[in-house]
């Protein structure tokens, strides 16, 4: 059940990654012409580099599902396959551990509570808790900068899911479904 | 205490310096109970990121242009009213009024930072691939700009098509074409050549560029009433140390400019035409502050 | 505790980019500097926010369309109109490509990935090892950031507030010494290995050859073109650079179908999303040894061992080696240049220009070099060969790049001669 939870969302999050590499190829496409017809867009820029790094949060998560990130294998391809078993649930547990990090690094930065306490008001939410996430503006969009850096809760809760299935499941489960 | 002051200027630059300068003086009027760590060229960041590190008290300082803060707390965008100053000295009288001294008064609350000081960097000018003879001549050109709302409305008003672009990509989009001109002060323009692979340098003086020293608000929260005297004085003098340098410098730099031989001319505001009352028309509902502002200028000029 | 921290998640197989985070998220709690931690995410995602960034993903897709397109294989077809019948001749082809190339290109992961994927198959289709292929094509990757234009020197020049243009050309003369070092490299290998020879082609075939790869020519020709002329910046030149090998492949040689469009979009993203995660870590890593001042550190330790500039420059080189395997290219560049070059330029009267061409250079080999190499595993997941394999063959390359910097550390005249 687990797994296939993972598995979904890590396929939407594929498509998504996808879908977002198209628009970063659009985007600067659209530079280009803009530019050499003299109707410079100013905000293209801006729109395309978070269209990258939303590209690339949503891939790094689904990654961790697919076991596809960039490893050091010295040691575990030097031991036994059982000693191996071992070594990939530790490596389990700890990216797991990452990924309940990244969850308290966004409570902290985002304060979700605070701001329910302040009535969602954010003026009153800074000046209780002298964060200033939801007055940030974006360079040149014009559109406040927490929308785009919510992709870091995506990731932290993609990552968790992913991460809490690899610890859930034994190796050979998987390989079955 | 051990601070941290973060800006976007390299080590050789007067405001590395001045900051420098700052972190010496504190360590020995403070008798080494407080001591400046430097991290100049964006070590720790962009200027929007430290300004985010100073709003959580991981960063305690910076030196920071006033561009960035203007982009959260827009009264500051006043500054950057077209030929609110006639020279670089006469700027410098105005970021040392009373009045701009007051501006900083609401950064706490908005912000999140405390402003101690103005310093500035030198006077706006415009260095163009092809001639410039009129305003008209810039109409339709790909024009470099820091991104910030007020330089942004200045280009528009004059029909120009501002194309923001950090400053390490500025050299080379220039010398390919793939800006015709750029915005920039004097001192970059002479010490990054920035007039290698253009024609005309435009001497415009048309716009002031401050920068304010900064201290976190948190921060400043937990210090003791002599330490922020202390503190709020030495960062205002060296900040200040700054618009010395600049008045100082800045007619050696332009005159370097001149000397290149590039075709090198000198304009004031009759030359944009009706621009400028365009940005006074956007930007007097803007910004509060614009109206004393400019009296200020007016008693100093 | 930090660096056990370190090397012990690293050993155990943790994705790389997890060790980072976690390391450094051990060493604020360490510190005990916990503030820090309310800035964390949004350092990881402010370490994305640039523009130049973006030709990893624009240059990873040119790569997929080339090749699915059926275009690097007609430009190699062509090369091999000219070279083939000589020993070894597609290695050499490979190196001279990456040249030309790095005078196109200015960031070494991009080229990688746009040359591992034309270059490492047709070399192992005419029989030589997939390890030395990737090899000599990560190895050639190098070139990109030495031979202007380059990123690299770009920043450098910023931090340095040394003119751009002087640095594009101090990079002239070491760009031309590294290739003469990996044509060595490959003549003594070819020596000892017995490179795999190809036969002339027949006038009618080799004329075959040249047409058919006109179209594809389009692509190079866009991209100088696109830079010189002024259309558009390096990244975007990648971008235009897809459209037109989407075109050609698609209108041409009728070998791509927009449906597979999808398919590539999502291989891009999965490549692309696997280095630009690591940059992520790699720069909240960097920002909090910084704010623990642990370079300057170093810094302070070096003026006290010596007074001489070249051993200065010799430790500066080791150091920057160790360096370079955890930090890559542009990030360690932003890190190491505000430290060490006062005390390059103040202690020992090195000039910023040859100062900033050895540290670049020696920082570039850090994308090849293993735990934290992003070239090679770029080239490694392009080419669909292990990491392990290409360093194998790569040692000699790496070897051949040092020694150039021992000759750029100790004549100082090949990096200013020409300004
Ligand atoms: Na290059
Ligand atoms: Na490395």
């Amino acid at each position: 059940m687990l797994y296939r939870i993972s598995a979904t969302w890590a396929r939407v999050e594929l498509w998504a990654a996808a879908v977002l590499a198209v628009c970063v190829t659009l985007l600067v496409l659209l530079n280009v012409v803009t530019r050499n017809t003299g109707n410079a867009l100013f905000w293209v820029d801006e729109l395309a580099i978070y269209a990258m790094a939303w590209m690339t949060f949503l891939g790094a998560s689904a990654a961790l599902h697919y076991r596809n990130s960039v490893v050091i294998t010295l040691l575990p391809d030097a031991v036994s396959l059982r000693t191996k078993a071992v070594i990939v649930k530790i490596v389990d547990i700890i990216v797991f551990g990452f990924a309940l990090a990244m969850l308290w690094f966004c409570w902290r930065w985002f304060m979700p509570l605070e701001l329910a306490r302040a009535g969602f008001d954010t003026k009153i939410f800074q000046g209780n808790t002298f964060n200033f996430i939801y007055a940030e503006p974006t360079s040149t969009l014009g559109i406040p900068k927490y929308i785009f850096w919510s992709v870091m809760w995506l990731f932290a809760l993609g990552a968790t899911l992913h991460s809490t299935m690899h610890l859930m499941t034994a190796p050979s489960q998987i390989e079955k479904s | 205490n051990e601070f941290r002051l973060g800006l976007i200027t390299p080590p050789p630059h007067i405001w590395t310096k001045a900051a420098g300068a700052f972190g010496e003086e504190l360590a020995e009027k403070s008798g080494g109970a407080h001591s400046v760590s430097v991290f100049p060229s964006r070590q720790l960041g962009n200027e929007a990121e430290m300004l985010q590190q100073l709003q959580t008290g991981a960063l305690d300082m910076a030196f920071m242009t006033v561009a960035e803060v203007s982009n959260r707390y827009v009264d500051l965008g006043a500054f950057y009213a077209p030929y609110l100053a006639n020279d670089i000295a006469h700027a410098g009288r105005i970021l040392r009024s009373d009045k701009a001294a007051s501006m900083l008064a609401p950064l706490p609350g908005e912000v999140g930072v405390v402003g101690l000081g103005y310093g500035m960097a030198g006077l706006r000018q415009i260095v163009s691939r092809g001639e410039i003879s009129s305003a008209a001549d810039l109409s339709g050109l790909k024009l470099r700009i820091t991104p910030f709302t007020p330089i942004l409305d200045f280009y528009n008003a004059i029909g120009a098509a501002p194309t923001p672009m950090p400053l390490p990509a500025v050299y080379d989009a220039l010398a390919n074409g793939q800006v015709d001109a750029i915005d920039m002060d004097a001192e970059l323009i002479w010490v990054l050549k920035y007039y290698d692979h253009a024609d005309t340098i435009v001497q415009s003086d048309h716009m002031m560029f401050p920068m304010v020293g900064l201290v976190s608000a948190k921060v400043w929260a937990g210090l003791s009433e002599e330490d922020r005297a202390m503190i709020g004085e030495l960062m205002a003098k060296h900040v200040d140390s700054t618009i010395d340098s600049y008045i100082e410098k800045e007619a050696g730099w332009l005159a370097q400019i001149a000397d290149t031989g590039k075709t090198y001319t000198k304009v004031d505001a009759s030359f944009f035409g009706s621009a400028i009352d365009d940005w006074n028309a956007i930007w007097s509902e803007k910004a509060p502050s614009l109206d004393d502002l400019r009296a200020v200028a007016a008693e100093t000029r | 505790m930090s660096p056990v921290v370190f090397l012990v998640a690293l050993l155990l197989s943790v994705p790389v980019a997890i060790v980072l985070v976690i390391t450094a998220a051990w060493y604020i709690w360490e510190s005990g500097n916990t503030v820090l931690y309310d800035s964390f995410a949004q350092k990881m995602f402010g370490g994305l926010e640039n523009y130049g960034l973006l030709a990893v993903p624009l240059f990873m897709l040119t790569g997929e369309l080339m090749n699915e397109g059926g275009m690097t294989k007609r430009l190699i077809n062509m090369a091999r109109v000219f070279v083939g019948g000589f020993r070894g001749g597609l290695a050499y082809i490979n190196l001279l490509a990456n040249m030309f190339m790095a005078a196109i290109i200015g960031s070494a992961t991009a080229q990688i990935a746009v040359m591992s994927r034309a270059m490492v198959p047709a070399m192992e289709a005419e029989g030589y090892n997939r390890g030395f292929a990737a090899a000599t094509t990560a190895a050639g990757g190098l070139l990109a950031p030495v031979i202007p234009p380059s990123m690299m020197f770009v920043i450098f020049g910023v931090l340095a507030q040394v003119p751009i243009g002087e640095m594009f050309i101090a990079g002239i003369i070491p760009g031309l010494l590294l290739t003469g070092a990996f044509a060595l490299v490959i003549t003594l290998v070819g020596l000892q290995q017995q490179f795999p020879k190809d036969v002339w082609m027949s006038r009618k075939e080799a004329g075959r050859a040249l047409l058919e790869a006109m179209p594809a020519l389009l692509i190079p020709l866009a991209i100088i073109g696109g830079i010189l002329f002024g259309i558009a910046t390096p990244t975007e030149s990648a971008a235009i650079a897809s459209l037109i090998a989407f075109l050609v492949g698609w209108l041409f040689y009728r070998e791509l179908k927009p449906r597979q469009l999808a398919k590539m979009f999502k291989r891009t993203a999965v490549n692309a999303s696997m280095i630009i995660f690591m940059i992520s870590a790699a720069s909240v890593f960097g920002w909090v040894i910084i704010y623990g001042e642990l370079p300057q550190k170093l810094a302070g330790f070096i003026t006290s061992i010596t007074s001489d500039p070249f051993v200065f420059f010799l430790i500066v080189n080791l150091a920057l080696l160790l360096v370079g395997m955890v930090i890559d290219g542009i990030a360690a560049i932003i890190l190491i240049t505000p430290i060490l070059l006062p005390i390059a330029t103040g202690n020992y009267d090195i000039s910023p220009h040859q100062f900033g061409v050895v540290v670049c250079l020696n920082l570039v080999l850090g994308l090849l070099t293993p735990p934290v190499g992003i070239g090679l595993y770029i080239a490694s997941s392009m080419s669909d060969t292990s990491a392990g394999a290409i360093l194998r063959a790569l040692w000699p390359f790496l070897l051949a790049v040092a020694v150039v910097l021992v000759l750029l550390s100790y004549f100082a005249s090949l990096s200013t001669f020409l300004i």
